[in-house]
């Protein structure tokens, strides 16, 4: 088991490596590479959460491990949904990366088999991680985005126009996936919250506080979120702005995941 | 002595435009010139490649002096006077022939190296000569390969990459900003060959609507007509700028037209839709502080033809690994051809069988004594015989080798008729070393 799992971070690595040297040598070999051991470390990652979930007999969540390794699996499901709707894998050089660091950390922590607690154990943990996690990942996704928007503008701006100026899509599209991106994380937070309010509701023994500071976290950032695409909408905040408050957005999810409980008591384990 | 390549041309490289002028051909005179070359020529198989750049005929024919046989049809069909047609043409034979042809295919003989339309133009030149009955064994195998390496050093090198034009350059950009072009409007403020022609290749790449802003209404009317565009008459508030994602300007104003104020109002209005200026006018039409708009890119002629530089020195370096690829596919190509010729064995064979044949005549003459007219009898006789015997094995032969690769293998050599070459050489004890250059 941690043989595989060890197996799957050193895949996610060798993805990272060939994704970036794409980026410094333009080959497009080295791109298809990439890409299919992507998909290769994809699919050896979720046979091993499917183990994991067999073996424990119950999904696994119930520790900081299982949540890194899920988000980094999620990052990679989004990434290759993007790549396979749109053709476009240079996103992959910045967010496979953060895939691996996911799971680099997942790799270092300690993990039990104590599932959580019986009283929570059910499809509305499932489902309330899972959508919170993928809309996590397509939050990575615009920043990713938000990232190659800003180095492609700065390389016209100042009339660079190097190797990386060829490799990096048009202002535009980035601009647009980068949006599409945030509204799917949007869609996917907006009803992972929801189903974490009913669930709770439905169970006796944990009461329900708004004040719980991961719940305050999560609010704000879907907040910066909303706001961005309301004023988007309105003002036209075209191009930078959207790369920026990408940015922004991926901060707060970074503090919302992880840095909550690092200095704050939550009733959430992670 | 078959399989011989010839070209005599003349291109760029050689010649003026007004002389190549005269010696190009239409499509409708390539027949008439292919008929007159096999009649009165002894060409069989011909390829005549007409381009504004150059014109060229490739040959290929059964004789040692091919070159001089084209370069006399060229004088003649157009009424050229050899001695100053041979100071612009040049012409190549064999190795050195099917090396310039994919220098040429391939663009590295072009004028702008890189450029993309000559290997269409050699298909057409090739496609020409098809139809025509023109093209046979020898030259389908030369130019199917010459498109093949065309296309390799297509997709092997970078050499068509980066526009070399500042008018490519300026729709490579848009493309880089916009990514697609389609539903783009595109305003040319003042007027000038260069930005009607970046208007035009932007208009090619998806621009749907062009507006044509001029101090004068009637130069924009007729700006306009040429794109179907829109004329206006040129208005110092910008407001026809709010609807433009792309602005071209080349006025002879003596001062900046669009201030970098004037652009943030027109941006606000435009909910900041991105906006690419290219200022083309010398001096400048848009206030360079515009270019730190947000979501406003301005280049300027001087950008731009840096850009066309940097661009030029890459396909340089291109052109290098593009060179190194014609030549190892030139020579493997010629060599691939001999051996695919059998001509030098079956010359060999007759002259074994005549060498053998006149022999015994001789002895046969001595000892009897003919009358002339006998002895001509008898020497055609044997001569008839010689030729008899060697038809149905030559013929075969022929056969075997052509159809032992087909154009469709043509990269694959299959060689049949080795063997019957070799068993050739062995039966009749023939010399095994081949001519070295057929």
């Amino acid at each position: 088991m941690d043989f595989l799992f060890l197996l799957t971070l050193l895949i996610y690595l060798a993805a990272s490596i060939f994704h970036a040297l794409f980026l410094t040598t333009g080959d497009r070999k080295i791109d298809r590479f990439a890409y299919w051991i992507t998909i290769g470390g994809f699919a050896l990652h979720s046979f091993y959460l499917v183990l994991r979930w067999l073996r424990q007999g119950e999904f696994p969540m119930a520790y900081w491990y299982d949540s890194a390794s899920f988000f980094a699996w999620a990052i990679i499901l989004i990434y290759l949904c993007i790549a396979h709707l749109t053709r476009l894998r240079t996103v992959g050089s910045f967010v496979v990366p953060a895939a691996f660091i996911a799971n680099l950390i997942a790799y270092t922590l300690p993990k039990g088999n104590a599932a959580v607690s019986p009283a929570l154990q059910n499809y509305w943990l499932i489902t309330h991680s899972s959508f919170i996690f993928l809309a996590y990942a397509a939050f990575v996704a615009a920043f990713g985005f938000g990232l190659m928007y800003l180095i492609e503008e700065k390389r016209i701006r100042e009339k660079k126009h190097t190797l990386l100026y060829n490799l990096l899509p048009a202002l535009g599209r980035s601009d647009r996936i980068g949006h599409k991106c945030i509204l799917a994380g949007v869609i996917l937070m907006t009803i992972g919250i929801i189903i974490g309010v009913f669930w709770t509701r439905n169970v006796q023994e944990v009461t329900w506080k708004w004040v719980d500071p991961k719940v305050i976290f999560t609010i704000a950032t879907w907040l910066i979120y909303v706001l961005q695409l309301s004023i988007r909408q309105i003002f036209g905040w075209y191009g930078r702005k959207t790369a920026y408050s990408a940015i922004v957005g991926f901060a707060a999810v970074l503090f919302t995941y992880a840095g909550v409980n690092l200095f704050l008591p939550s009733m959430h384990a992670f | 002595m078959m399989n011989q390549i010839f070209v005599v041309g003349t291109s760029h490289h050689t010649a003026p435009l007004d002389c190549r002028e005269r010696v190009s051909f239409s499509e409708d005179q390539y027949a008439e010139a292919f008929r007159l070359l096999k009649d009165n020529r002894q060409i069989e198989e011909a390829v005549i490649l007409s381009t504004c750049n150059r014109v060229e005929i490739y040959a290929a024919a059964n004789s040692k002096d091919g070159c001089t046989l084209l370069f006399d049809f060229l004088s003649d069909y157009h009424e050229v006077d050899r001695r100053q047609l041979a100071q612009f043409t040049y012409n190549y034979q064999n190795l050195d022939a099917v090396r310039h042809l994919f220098n040429v295919v391939t663009s590295l003989d072009s004028m702008v190296v890189g450029e993309p339309q000559i290997l269409g133009q050699v298909k057409a030149a090739y496609d020409h000569s098809l139809s025509a009955g023109a093209s046979g064994d020898v030259l389908k195998r030369l130019f199917t390969k010459a498109i093949r390496v065309g296309k390799r050093v297509r997709t092997e090198t970078e050499i068509g990459a980066g526009a070399v034009s500042i008018s490519f350059v300026a729709v490579q950009l848009a493309k880089k900003i916009f990514q697609s072009l389609e539903d783009k409007t595109v305003v040319i403020i003042g007027a000038g060959e260069m930005s009607e022609l970046t208007a035009q290749h932007l208009v090619e790449n998806g621009v749907s609507k062009v507006i044509v802003a001029n101090r004068t209404y009637e130069h924009a009317v007729e700006i306009a007509e040429k794109f179907s565009g829109t004329p206006l008459t040129y208005d110092v508030n910008l407001n026809f700028l709010v609807d433009a994602d792309i602005v071209i300007t080349s006025t002879n104003a003596s001062h900046h037209l669009i201030h970098r104020k004037a652009l943030v109002e027109i941006m606000r209005k435009r909910k900041h839709r991105y906006m690419f200026l290219i200022d083309i006018a010398v001096p400048r039409d848009i206030d360079p502080q515009v270019g730190a708009v947000e979501n406003a890119f301005l280049y300027n002629i001087d950008d731009l033809e840096a850009v066309v530089t940097s661009n030029l020195k890459e396909r340089g370096q291109e052109a290098e690994i593009a060179a190194q690829i014609v030549e190892a596919e030139a020579v493997k190509f010629h060599l691939e051809l001999q051996a695919y010729d059998v001509s030098p064995i079956i010359k060999a064979l007759y002259q074994k069988f005549q060498g053998i044949a006149s022999r015994e005549l001789e002895i046969c003459l001595d000892k009897a004594a003919l009358s002339p007219q006998q002895q001509k009898i008898v020497e055609s006789m044997i001569q008839s015989i010689t030729k008899k015997l060697l038809h149905q094995p030559t013929t075969h032969l022929r056969q075997v080798a052509m159809d032992s690769d087909s154009l469709e293998i043509a990269d694959n050599l299959n060689e049949d008729h080795v063997p019957y070459v070799r068993a050739l050489q062995v039966l009749f004890g023939l010399e095994r070393t081949r001519e070295t250059d057929v």
